[in-house]
């Protein structure tokens, strides 16, 4: 009996210890966070506060847009934006006084980050485990959703002293532009609120970093009286140029910007933007870029691939979440010879891993070629909609897939066509439509000369049926159309 | 004693089950908090210093081509000629070519030593070379060198103007020649203002 006893003991003791053992690396599991203050000139959105394991975060109000259909006039409204670095996890808590009734219900998005955060007297609660874009939805609504930006903790800072860097400190700050030449870096630090643009023009070896914000709120929209566009980063013709880290809010046009470069790499860049022609990522006529671990709510076209002066060749979207207030969310177009080169192109070009949130307007993956390029070799590979609630334009332009060889508003051409050929949609999942019916999408080339061939869709998921035949894809195709394949 | 031993053990496993339950309770954070500076409005970056005391300065004497009739054989775009010298730099002339020849009447005759030519100072307008010639005519007829052709550069750290000073002279007209631009974003010549002193 004695033994036994002994032997419980021993056990009990062995049981503890092996919880103590097991508590060590919990307890050890160390996070690292670093958080910035607002500037001294602003205030902390009132519709939102959000804290990180205890530590509150300044939270920014920045323009969106709830209006769902083209108005040259439009007034935005605005979100709250948040963000912060870290390596480790973070317990978030959020609480939304601005909302018209206390938060019953919250989703974070997009939903492969598996997380199901916890609602409790008004605060939504969750952990996050590793960097990345977070949006949170409150009782069931777009209004109001947080976007919150995790970073990554920052490495190869530049340095102040460098006489090629020119380092922005955190606080709010006002130039009128800024121009960069070969060589030179541009560092906002996080904390810091630039007012103003960034221009890259004929110039190499270029980088543009940081945690800060570039806001374009002092200008009114672009097309009002007495404005004009401001892009708040615009390359051109340069090459070799490095974009990370970055927030771009309240731009009075496009957003990030590059006619004519080559050998761009932007990573970790975030755009928020409700006014007109607020185009996210923009490319004309230019070969190699890689845009990863991005972010894009924009008020026009996400992701944007053009030819105005040549052709394009060698672009990469990987790892992209998109929220399309307005217009298209993957738009190859509409001008695909604005600058009449001669053969003009549009080639090698991939979508990857992108995660569509909201696409309100118009057709989710889409080609207009609208002049007459070459449109060739395009990939879409796993692209998963959250939610697909194209409601066009009375009835039209609320495709979920639509390719073309038609004229538009925006061609320049107008007697000449183009083809397209050879497109694959390896992947495509989505999750939710408005009506709770698969959307209709659309092909249609322009004569017999002029056709759209060999696009190969597969492994098409949409509201939990998989998709292996035209007719279950509602895709109708015109005459002018050969080798198109769902499977 | 044994018993005290068991409730010892039990207190202490329900003390190790409480600390490990919620996971999140245990994050050991160690924070970095970055601070921004007492700030009472939005100030000018300090890594760019205002550039206005590097600006090339223009003479303080009398312009004689403000808002006089100028002409030019052609323009791009929207970018008309009336622009040239109306005194204001947020509009510009720009040419469809080269060379492209301004000629300005100073409806008078005058002594002339400078001709300044500006673009708009903001530093959107990247660097860029025009190559410049300048001649003097007092009946619109014969014209005679003032300066020869050369390149000048356009910065915005130095107003994105530039002058060009020559032996003084008498003169009623003057043409200003451009030969080339550098910048990438035209294929003409570009003048907000040619003022001339």
């Amino acid at each position: 009996m004695k033994k036994v006893r002994t032997l419980q003991a021993a056990a009990v003791a062995v049981l503890f210890l092996a919880l103590l053992s097991a508590d060590v690396p919990a307890l050890a599991d160390q996070t690292l966070l670093t958080i910035y203050e607002g500037p001294k000139t602003m205030q902390s959105s009132s519709a939102a506060s959000v804290s990180v394991n205890g530590y509150e975060l300044f939270v920014y109000d920045v323009m969106v847009n709830h209006e769902h259909i083209w108005n040259a006039n439009t007034q935005p409204s605005s979100t709250p934006m948040a963000y912060f670095d870290m390596q480790g996890r973070a317990v978030v808590e959020v609480r939304m006084p601005g909302l018209p009734r206390p938060v019953e219900s919250a989703e974070v998005l997009p939903q492969s980050w598996g997380i199901t955060p916890v609602v409790e007297d008004g605060t939504v609660r969750f952990t996050v485990t590793e960097p990345g874009q977070y949006t949170v939805v409150f009782n069931g609504s777009v209004n109001q959703a947080l976007h919150l930006f995790v970073n990554p903790l920052e490495t190869d800072v530049p340095d102040p002293d460098d006489p090629d860097v020119f380092y922005i400190g955190p606080g709010e700050w006002a130039i009128d532009a800024i121009s960069l030449s070969d060589g030179q870096t541009l560092y906002l630090s996080g904390g810091a609120v630039l007012h103003s643009i960034i221009s890259v023009a004929s110039a190499k070896n270029v980088r543009i970093c940081g945690r800060g914000i570039i806001d374009g709120s002092d200008y009114p929209a672009w097309n009002q009286p007495g404005s004009y566009a401001r892009v708040p980063i615009d390359l051109n013709h340069s090459r070799d140029i490095s974009v990370e880290g970055i927030i771009v809010a309240n731009s009075n046009c496009w957003n990030v910007n590059s006619y004519s470069s080559k050998n761009v790499t932007i990573d970790n860049v975030k755009i928020i933007s409700g006014r007109q022609n607020g185009d996210g990522f923009t490319f004309q006529s230019c070969t190699n870029h890689l845009v990863t671990n991005c972010f894009a709510r924009t008020w026009d076209d996400s992701l944007v691939i053009k030819n105005y002066s040549g052709s394009t060749k060698g672009i990469t979207f990987r790892n992209i979440q998109v929220w399309t207030d307005l217009a298209q969310s993957m738009e190859i177009g509409y001008e695909t010879d604005k600058g009449l080169t001669l053969d003009p192109e549009i080639s090698e070009v991939l979508f990857e891993d992108i995660t569509v949130l909201y696409n309100f307007h118009k057709p989710v993956i889409s080609i207009h070629n609208s002049d007459d390029a070459f449109v060739h070799d395009i990939t879409y590979r796993n692209i998963v909609v959250e939610n697909a609630f194209m409601q066009g334009d009375n009835g039209f332009n609320n495709e979920l897939i639509e390719m073309t060889l038609q004229n538009s508003s925006w061609s320049t051409v107008r007697d000449e066509f183009g083809s397209i050929d050879q497109v694959l949609i390896d992947g495509l999942t989505v999750l939710n439509t408005a009506d709770g019916k698969v959307p209709r999408s659309r092909l249609s080339g322009h004569d017999e000369e002029h056709r759209i061939t060999n696009v190969t869709l597969q492994n098409v998921t949409i509201l939990g049926q998989a998709v292996t035949d035209l007719k279950q894809l509602k895709l109708s195709i015109d005459d002018y159309c050969d080798a198109i394949t769902v499977r | 004693m044994k018993r005290f031993l068991c409730i010892a053990l039990s207190a202490l496993l329900l003390l190790a089950l409480t600390l490990s339950s919620p996971a999140e309770e245990a994050i050991e954070t160690v924070v970095t908090i970055v601070r921004t500076p007492e700030q009472d409005h939005a100030e000018r970056p300090p890594c760019f210093p205002d550039p206005a005391d590097q600006f090339i300065p223009l003479p303080e004497t009398e312009n004689y081509a403000l808002n006089k009739p100028a002409s030019a054989a052609n323009h791009a775009d929207v970018y008309v000629i009336k622009n040239v010298n109306d005194g204001k730099t947020d509009t510009y002339w720009e040419s469809k070519g080269f060379p492209a020849e301004v000629v300005i009447d100073l409806q008078g005759s005058f002594q002339v030593s400078t001709v300044a030519v500006c673009l708009n100072p903001s530093s959107i307008w990247e660097p860029r070379i025009q190559e410049i010639a300048v001649q003097l005519s007092l009946d619109g007829e014969t014209y005679a060198e003032a300066a020869q052709a050369a390149d000048y550069q356009f910065s915005a750290d130095t107003g994105n103007r530039i002058r060009i000073d020559f032996t003084p002279a008498e003169a009623a007209v003057v043409k200003v020649i451009f030969l080339k631009n550098s910048s990438s974003r035209t294929m003409g010549a570009q003048a907000a203002e040619i003022g001339v002193y």
